[in-house]
């Protein structure tokens, strides 16, 4: 049961971590918005 | 044994939303070698190289669409290069060359994943949440260790910590080491953290683990843990503002904790003053010896798994009678194969005198940079006021490991190399960002608000 509860409480965590930093544009890229090089057109 | 498929499922989980962000890959790979969760279960997992595969998404999703050009590469990863060449280069005439092979077939990952990982660790978002994979990853061993011994399952060599292998983590005076070394990262993380939004909950968390922490050597019973937390202790003394009122706590909390220690733990410690008519003790100062003698023959080292050769002779000291009115038996013991119970020997013996430099520079320089970083960023306010604490706290964790490493055979623990790529990583960091606004630290100044943390 002991078990059971640490790893609900920590892999849950993760989880809900991995989640908010996939919502987070500063995890690849610190610079703003505006001084971003545009994507090359095709 | 855990059933597979909760793990199944989180790994799924996760490698879907690093098909979104493929950082969470590197993260990935820093939960599965540190919690090792194919060891937790029946069969499933243990069927899949679940290592392999998120270590090439990791290597393979940043050399493909990652940027490159934020990224630094500092003495200290070419230090680790340096390291693992001449491990391989042991490795060829090693004493035992079908154990140093074992052995080889995971440092060489440790080291290479250590030598990458300062390469991805480009924001400072990435450095936090690759600080708090590991502490997490950890944690579901600490939680574990921290409950079953507050209920009383504690005791040298007996606390459940799910997996009875005695492998990577799971060994108590590791986790031990280990758990007291992240305690200064656990709080930062509380304190300057942004993943999660820092309310009473995150509080709450973070003195709850901390706690878990300073509960594993009691679990485990283990001296080196004890003696990590009395140098936690000193660290900690640095950093605090009020320190007569610091001291005043510590000793009225360590005088609060004594009636609450388990009888197995305070017996266990004891054994330090008298650490004569201790096997372990002295096994240990035998075997050392043995090393030192060795290298002198051979400064090259003998390879990995070297320590299968020795014969090592020693005396137990046994005291009958009274403390006051004790008699001494001396009785000579001769054993074989004893492991090195230090990371410094065991780097000795198997890598010989380069090996120990240059696995002494990498730590002794992971020590310096970052207390360069401590104090060029001391005053540093607003924006900055997260770096010079996370220098400290990661400069404590390499310290209180490099204490716990005395005593136990810890050269190659994964779990602290992820901790020196974190060291580099945040070195390299502040240096391109200082080259990018012209070296110039914000100093008493109100600066713009934090980077905001996700809401739920």
């Amino acid at each position: 049961m002991i078990d059971y509860f640490a790893l609900a409480v920590s892999h849950g965590l993760m989880l809900i971590a991995a989640w908010f930093l996939v919502t987070r544009r500063d995890l690849d890229d610190e610079r703003p918005e505006s001084t971003k090089k545009p994507l090359k057109r095709p | 044994m855990i059933h597979d498929l909760p793990f199944v499922g989180f790994l799924a989980a996760l490698m879907g939303l690093a098909l979104r962000r493929p950082f969470l890959f590197i993260l990935a790979y820093v939960y599965i070698d540190i919690v090792s969760p194919q060891r937790l279960t029946y069969s499933l997992l243990n069927s899949v190289p679940i290592s392999l595969i998120a270590v090439a998404l990791a290597v393979g999703s940043w050399m493909l669409v990652d940027r490159k050009e934020d990224s630094r590469i500092a003495p200290r990863q070419l230090l680790i290069l340096v390291l693992l060449g001449w491990c391989a280069v042991t490795t060829q005439y090693a004493d035992f060359p079908n154990n140093a092979l074992d052995k080889w077939d995971w440092v060489w990952k440790c080291l290479a994943f250590a030598a990458f990982l300062p390469l991805t660790l480009r924001t400072r978002l990435r450095i936090e949440s690759l600080l708090t994979f590991m502490v997490l990853s950890a944690a579901s061993i600490i939680i574990v260790g921290g409950i079953k011994t507050v209920a009383g399952g504690g005791g040298y060599g007996a606390l459940d910590l799910m997996v009875a292998n005695n492998s990577g983590l799971y060994e108590g005076s590791t986790i031990s080491t280990v758990a007291i070394a992240i305690i200064p990262t656990i709080l930062w993380l509380g304190k300057y953290g942004t993943i999660f939004k820092r309310d009473w909950k995150v509080k709450l968390f973070v003195a709850a683990l901390v706690f878990a922490c300073l509960l594993i050597p009691i679990g485990t019973s283990t001296r080196t843990g004890l003696l990590c937390i009395g140098l936690l202790a000193l660290l900690k003394l640095r950093d605090s503002k009020r320190k007569l009122l610091y001291l005043g706590m510590i000793g009225a909390l360590g005088l609060a904790a004594v009636p609450f220690l388990p009888q197995s733990f305070t017996d266990r410690m004891s054994t330090i003053k008298t650490y004569q008519q201790d096997e372990s003790a002295a096994t240990r100062v035998a075997v050392w010896k043995w090393t030192w003698d060795y290298v002198q023959q051979h400064p090259l080292g003998g390879g990995f798994d070297m320590y299968r050769q020795n014969h090592i002779r020693y005396d137990i000291v046994t005291a009958d009678g009274t403390t006051d009115n004790a008699r001494l038996d001396s009785t000579l013991t001769t054993d074989h194969a004893r492991a090195y119970h230090s990371a410094y020997f065991e780097m000795l013996g198997e890598q010989g005198w380069p090996g120990l430099i240059l696995w002494g520079l990498i730590a002794l320089g992971g020590l310096f940079r970052m207390e360069v970083i401590r104090r060029r960023y001391r005053k540093a306010d607003g924006e900055e006021a997260w770096i010079a604490p996370l220098a400290s706290a990661l400069q404590a964790g390499q310290l209180l490991y490099m204490l716990g490493a005395c005593f136990i055979a810890i050269a190659f623990q994964p779990f602290m190399f992820m901790l020196v790529g974190a060291q580099i990583g945040l070195d390299t960091y502040l240096k391109r960002k200082r080259a990018e606004t012209g070296f110039r630290p914000i100093v008493k100044r109100r600066a713009p608000a934090e980077p905001q943390p996700a809401t739920a």
